[in-house]
């Protein structure tokens, strides 16, 4: 006992930790935790913790009259398999998902090369086409609202006197070319991405193969296919990886330029279960349609990281 | 120079110009929108572009509060005289900057000393650790909604019961969705300055904290500056969790849909308010133009 206190009092008094504050003695140690701690606080509270609970939620059936929610294991999973609307959801999903990427690959590849020069002038218009990148999606989906608008949208009017559309063709009211006018939208905001991605791509590549080439007589085109897109194609993976996943889950377009319409041919996954959501509340059905958006970006993603040997 | 060399470089810049301007256009047309009076968004018969007298009532029914209805009369128009404060975005901006600035501070704060341990500390667990912090990002943040808005009710997160939570809630989902590009964006930062300069100061006598505060941290400061700016510029674009998780806060993305009503879109001031929001992320965009790129993809490629 006596030996206990004394071993104690000398600490107290002469221990300089106590005065210098817990924060800071919290983290002079060398253990990683007090660092790690609050970031995978966050996660598990607010990204873990609701995860397992939208699990659990799937395992339960909602009674639409008695608003009494059942056990019931593998009832709104059976009821994704005979869905129509659910299989519509992935369909327009993977349309989108792909068309988007396609364009903003093929554009963002283009537009790069052509800006990727040191003449004057060209910074400015590098730093230009930066801008869409921040703006709100929401006020984007607003802007080709605004332009598509059948009887006085800039780009219908633009395209109707050139012949494309017939007068006061509302290109979002009609269920063959919403998922276009979405697109566009989508397209437009998210293609600086990939010219960003790409610039930087190719302003990191080696001088040397190409004046090689250029002495053996290649021409553009061969040293673009033979030199440039093997040597970015770290760079591209990377590009598609993080676009694929952002496109998977897109929902704000969709949401305030159609609302999944008309009828439900924009209706993605994400917006179907946001649908569900606030439509007929039924939580638990809400949630597994989430959950399988989850499901097929981790699969799709991890076999495109196996795949193309991408590490984020 | 040749020639034709010469006349290639010209058709290049044209095209440059051309592609870009294709770009900017709609961010122009928006722009010109917010200052046009309703007979001239309304132009049934053309594309109006320029023949139009300015007016500047689209901002100030949104960002200065004047009554939409006195306007009206005072200029002798009929239209519009229902919705007098609907569309004052004053309340609705100030509480989008609050969240944005409260969440970036979140994020920051979590994720520097996060990022600071993976980067200088060998531990185990250290890729399951980041694994799961980009698994963040890989995540539909719909996935998590549903029971989320549940769990926020119960644990009094909602807004409509309390207004401080409901900010508090809305900050800290944020920070969760900002946390992987914070991390690992910081992480790619630290990696940059040698693990000489931690050695060299802790065999000083310098403890952990006093190298992270007084060495490195200060070596970071560009980077933690452009982590912020970009997680800001997240918080305040963010649309999807705002809508389900906040019905007396409405920050800028969703006030501007409720503009949108049954009996006509109030282009004017959809395009006025859009435009001023728009506003702080150009300014942002170009203060971190030399990261972007490093920022856009977590960290894994440089400029």
């Amino acid at each position: 006992m006596s030996s206990n206190t004394a071993s104690l009092l000398p600490r107290e008094t002469a221990s300089p930790e106590s005065k210098r504050g817990w924060l800071q003695s919290w983290l002079s140690s060398e253990h990683p935790f007090p660092w790690l701690f609050p970031a995978a606080a966050l996660m598990v509270v607010f990204g873990i913790y609701p995860l397992l609970y939208a699990l659990t939620l799937s395992l339960y059936k909602k009674n639409a009259a008695t608003r009494k929610m059942v056990f019931d294991i593998d009832h709104n999973w059976t009821k994704i398999l005979f869905d129509d609307r659910v299989w519509n959801a992935i369909f327009n999903t993977f349309i989108y998902t792909g068309v988007a990427l396609v364009f903003q690959l093929v554009l963002g590849m283009l537009i790069a090369l052509l800006l990727d020069s040191d003449r004057r002038g060209y910074g400015v218009l590098r730093a230009l086409m930066t801008l869409p990148l921040v703006i709100p999606p929401a006020v984007t989906a607003m802007m080709f609202l605004l332009m598509l608008n059948g009887s006085f949208g800039v780009l219908s009017r633009g395209m109707i006197a050139m012949g494309l559309l017939p007068v006061g063709f509302s290109v979002l009211g009609d269920a063959s070319t919403a998922m276009a006018g979405v697109l566009l939208a989508e397209i437009w905001q998210w293609t600086p991405f990939m010219v960003l991605i790409m610039l930087a791509g190719l302003r990191s590549l080696p001088k040397e193969p190409f004046e090689a080439a250029a002495i053996d007589g290649a021409n553009a085109f061969q040293a673009f296919f033979k030199l440039t897109l093997p040597m970015m194609s770290k760079v591209i993976a990377i590009a598609v990886l993080i676009r694929g996943i952002d496109l998977f889950r897109a929902f704000d377009y969709v949401k305030v330029m159609t609302d999944s319409g008309p009828g439900t041919a924009t209706e993605t996954l994400t917006s179907y279960a946001g649908r569900i959501y606030f439509g007929n509340a039924d939580f638990p059905y809400a949630s597994t349609v989430a959950l399988l958006t989850l499901i097929i970006v981790i699969v799709l993603s991890s076999a495109f990281m196996k795949i193309f040997k991408v590490k984020l | 120079m040749t020639g034709k060399s010469r006349i290639l470089g010209i058709v290049r810049d044209i095209a440059a110009v051309v592609v870009t301007g294709l770009f900017i256009f709609p961010i122009f047309w928006w722009a010109l929108t917010s200052i046009k009076p309703i007979s001239a968004i309304f132009d049934k018969d053309r594309v109006n572009f320029f023949d139009f007298t300015p007016t500047f009532i689209n901002y100030g029914v949104t960002l200065f509060g004047q009554s939409r209805s006195q306007i009206a009369i005072d200029e002798g128009l009929g239209m519009g005289v229902a919705g007098a404060d609907a569309y004052d975005s004053r309340q609705s901006i100030l509480e989008s900057i609050i969240i944005s600035l409260g969440a970036t501070t979140i994020t920051m704060a979590v994720s520097v000393f996060a990022a600071y341990a993976i980067s200088r500390m060998a531990f185990r667990g250290r890729g399951h650790y980041l694994n799961w912090v980009l698994g963040q990002r890989f995540m539909p943040p719909i996935a998590i909604l549903v029971p989320l808005v549940t769990i926020y009710k119960t644990a009094g997160l909602r807004d409509t019961d309390n207004l401080y939570m409901g900010y508090l809630g809305l900050m800290m989902i944020y920070a969760l969705m900002n946390l992987p590009i914070a991390v690992l964006l910081m992480k790619s930062f630290l990696d940059d300055v040698p693990k000489d300069v931690d050695e060299a100061a802790m065999i000083d006598g310098a403890t952990r904290w006093q190298t992270f505060r007084k060495v490195v941290l200060p070596m970071v400061k560009g980077g933690v500056a452009a982590s912020a700016v970009l997680v800001f510029i997240f918080s305040w674009t963010e649309f999807l969790l705002s809508l389900f998780l906040t019905t007396d806060i409405r920050t800028v993305p969703v006030k501007i849909q409720t503009f949108v009503t049954s009996t006509g879109n109030e282009w004017g001031f959809i395009a006025a308010l859009g435009t001023a929001a728009i506003i702080p992320s150009f300014i942002f965009i170009l203060l971190v133009q030399k990261h972007l790129v490093r920022g856009l993809t977590l960290g894994s490629l440089k400029e």
